[in-house]
């Protein structure tokens, strides 16, 4: 190895290092305040020495737990069908897109295309979900809207499948018999692995921290997801601090709000999952981009 | 084409699926509905009413619903479809609601919101409705307040009855009080609490003794001698002037409260980093990073705050106590006009403002499964339940009607407490501008400039943490650059105009 390319190894391994400690150093901060001792928190602000530790915010969690489960398997429920229906209705929709042989394929593509640019808007979209589809407080608006096809996944499976899979392959299958279906399920799918993981993991990070659905289409907390939940404690804390007059009136209410301890605790309840699924996922992730790119 | 055309038929049989599940539930509501009628030919109607929780939605809210819609269906004929809202989500949630024409009944609005959504038109004409059904909303209040909730001389919204009227003061927990020797009959009037500041510096130095009230505001913001029409900007002095609508920031008495500020801050009495504090006032308070702070004042405050603040807190008041238009107007009631019975909407709130069944199952929940009766008319809970297991631990009273009208209240509170509401709003000093709100769409723009200006310099300035001598000046005159006195003669004339039809 020349000077000069150890000094370039030095350089970026440095760059990268500090890049991925300011990545860490807050989660780092989040999980050590959701062990650290109230009062401390109280006197001294977060730090990542706190004079005391203390297992109370876990504890509160732990008596909790009904809620907190519940929310659990909403969020898994949600996650998994979410994603196993996006993802087959984004292959379903991307593969013909594909297909140079397809009819008006051009104006179609186009349509996923627009989606992109524009949209109907908060209110209107409200209104066709509620009033004509009824989503409002049942397990579907936490799925349908805007999470489950994504007009950008389309396009990206589609410009996959049109550069990875050669036309021969398809073409082949044909003279060998299969007809579309066994082609797309026995062919294209096994071969378009590494974009499923791709994609399959955006859309479950999407889910999994998605709390907009929740705040607009419902109402019954028993359909809340753990990050409705999460959601709901810090604007519910947030509003009650900056706005004196109600607080004036609901004293009772304030001294029932989760202390600031419990609120990371639930944060780092809320975010384990996904920090210990995304290692697994990830070599996936790299192999898809590769792909696309060496094509 | 042909595989084409069964993907097509797979799509749509799914997209029906889906929506063919979710369909099905309203259905089936709406048959509940027609089955339920038993009085006569009258179908029985089913109220919206969507109001906000201030902590998690009581899980046993279907059984409270349940209970009250017995007794509204022999009362009105008609059952009530509780809408609970977290509050972060509320505005957000309603204004959709609204928006997209669902059904909605009865809303609470509150101070914020309530101009805007009269404007637009957002809310039915109540006059017709309270004069037929409101029988029983009239006989709670003072005639004064309600009239005071009125908009362009009618009424939009049912004000709740609670506290009418609001005095300044000083809350500081008992135990600095006895340790630190502080006496607080000494403490009359505002200038008077630099003795209190002083024997809290001098017995421990480490504390700030005075705090905001709350992230986000001044000290004088909790402290008033005028009536702020609404926002401060344009106001009334000792709450008469003759109708005169004077520039606060340049007035006298503003100047002087400033300069005390200032001396206070600079004597270390007032938090280093008031201006820019982020920590609520319990947080302040239970660190030991702050003793005291000045807030408003009504009967049984000293009660509530403890418990809020979890220490016994003392209240000494400094003002008298004086009604203004926001006093009244704080968290109210309207009917949408997306409600389809208006009629049915009104005599509920009726019957909530006057039946002591319905205001108990709202206030506090059902008997003997969320309440008990411990001695006469105070209630608390039942054996093995508190406040973190019980099924309907909302403490929203104050929300629903008259305050007071469960004739119940909890224990640890004065069982007078209802009295002591009732005489704190009959003898409360009404200000002359009571009732007067002002519309600030005439002169919008500089509305946003002067609000801007006041932003910048409102905090740093009511804390004390500026030189009043250098920086008011600077503030008065970029407030006159914003165009302060363009509103202010519109405030005049909207004031006069009120005030030649009471």
């Amino acid at each position: 190895m020349t000077k000069e390319t150890r000094r370039w190894q030095w350089i970026s391994h440095i760059c990268l290092a500090s890049i991925s400690i300011f990545c860490i150093i807050p989660f780092l901060l989040l999980i050590i305040s959701s062990i650290s001792d109230e009062m401390s928190i109280l006197q001294n602000g977060y730090s990542f020495l706190p004079e005391s530790f203390s297992r109370d915010a876990y504890l509160y969690l732990w008596e909790q737990r009904g809620q907190l489960i519940r929310a659990y398997g909403i969020t898994i429920f949600v996650t998994v069908v979410g994603t196993s229906i996006g993802l087959a209705l984004t292959a379903l929709l991307a593969y013909p897109l594909s297909r140079k042989d397809l009819p008006l394929g051009k104006f179609f593509t186009f349509l996923v295309f627009f989606t992109l640019l524009f949209n109907g808007g908060l209110v209107p979209t409200y209104y066709v979900y509620t009033q004509i589809f009824d989503i409002k407080n049942t397990i579907w608006a936490l799925i349908i809207p805007v999470l489950l096809v994504n007009g950008f996944n389309v396009l990206l499976m589609r410009t996959f499948f049109m550069n990875t899979i050669p036309d021969a392959v398809l073409e082949s299958a044909r003279i060998d018999g299969a007809g579309e279906f066994r082609a797309f399920f026995s062919i294209v799918l096994p071969l378009s692995l590494p974009i499923l993981a791709t994609i399959g993991l955006l859309q479950t990070i999407m889910y999994w921290n998605d709390w907009m659905n929740g705040l607009i289409y419902l109402t019954d907390p028993s359909l809340y997801s753990i990050q409705n939940i999460l959601n709901r404690i810090l604007t519910d804390i947030q509003f009650l601090t900056s706005n004196s007059d109600y607080a004036a009136q609901s004293g009772k209410t304030i001294s029932q709000l989760p202390s600031a301890t419990i609120r990371m605790a639930i944060a780092v309840v809320g975010i384990l999952p996904i920090i210990v699924a995304y290692p697994f996922f990830q070599k996936y992730l790299v192999k898809g981009i590769t792909i696309g790119s060496v094509k | 084409m042909k595989y084409f055309n069964r993907l097509k038929v797979l799509f749509l049989a799914t997209l029906l699926l889906v929506t063919a599940c979710t369909k099905n539930e309203s259905t089936t509501n709406s048959s509940d509905q027609s089955e339920g009628s038993n009085n006569g030919k009258e179908e029985t109607y089913e109220l919206v009413m969507a109001f906000p929780v201030f902590g998690p939605v009581p899980k046993d809210m279907d059984k409270v619903e349940a209970a009250i819609n017995k007794i509204s269906k022999e009362k009105i004929n008609a059952t009530v479809d509780l809408e609970p809202i977290s509050i972060g989500a509320y505005d957000q949630q309603y204004n959709l609601m609204l928006t997209s024409n669902e059904k909605l009944d009865l809303l609470m609005v509150s101070f914020r919101t309530v101009d805007g959504l009269i404007s637009k038109g957002s809310l039915h004409e109540l006059d017709d409705l309270l004069e037929k059904y409101g029988d029983g909303i009239k006989q709670v209040f003072e005639p004064e307040y309600l009239n005071a909730a009125k908009h362009n001389n009618k009424h939009f919204i049912i004000p709740n009855y609670n506290e009418m009227a609001e005095s300044n003061g000083l809350l500081i927990p008992k135990k600095y009080v006895d340790d630190y020797g502080i006496d607080l009959s000494k403490v009359t009037e505002f200038k008077d609490l630099e003795y209190v500041f002083e024997q809290i510096k001098k017995n421990n130095s480490d504390i700030a003794p005075l705090v905001p009230a709350g992230v986000g505001f001044s000290i004088l913001d909790h402290y008033r001698w005028y009536d702020s029409l609404g926002d401060s900007i344009g106001v009334l002095p000792n709450y008469d002037n003759d109708l005169q609508v004077v520039n606060l920031y340049e007035t006298h008495e503003y100047e002087e409260h400033l300069n005390l500020l200032r001396k206070w801050y600079e004597a270390g009495y007032i938090m280093k980093d008031a201006a820019t504090n982020q920590d609520s006032q319990i947080d302040l308070l239970k660190s030991g990073r702050g003793a005291a702070l000045i807030s408003g004042m009504k009967p049984g405050i000293a009660e509530d705050e403890s418990i809020k603040f979890g220490m016994e807190m003392v209240a000494t008041p400094l003002t008298e106590a004086y009604s203004t238009t926001r006093n009244v107007v704080g968290l109210n009631w309207g009917i949408p006009i997306t409600s389809e019975n208006p009629e049915k909407a009104m005599q509920f709130l009726d019957l909530m403002f006057s039946n002591e069944e319905i205001a108990r199952l709202l206030h506090w929940g059902i008997e003997g499964e969320h309440y008990v009766e411990v001695s006469e008319n105070v209630i608390d809970y039942p054996e093995g339940v508190d406040g973190s297991n019980s099924g309907y631990a909302l403490n929203q009273n104050w929300m629903f009607g008259n305050q007071f009208g469960s004739g119940y209240v909890w224990n640890g509170t004065s069982p007078k407490l209802a009295q002591d509401y009732k005489e704190f709003n009959q003898t409360a000093h009404l200000s002359k501008a009571l009732g007067f709100t002002f519309n600030a769409e005439p002169v919008r723009n500089e509305y946003t400039a002067v609000s801007n200006v006041i932003d910048q310099y409102k905090l740093s300035l009511e804390t004390g943490s500026v030189d009043p001598d250098e920086v008011l000046p600077e503030f008065i005159s970029k407030l006159k650059a914003a165009g302060i006195d363009t509103i202010i003669k519109e405030k005049q004339k909207q004031l006069d105009e009120w005030a030649s039809h009471q």
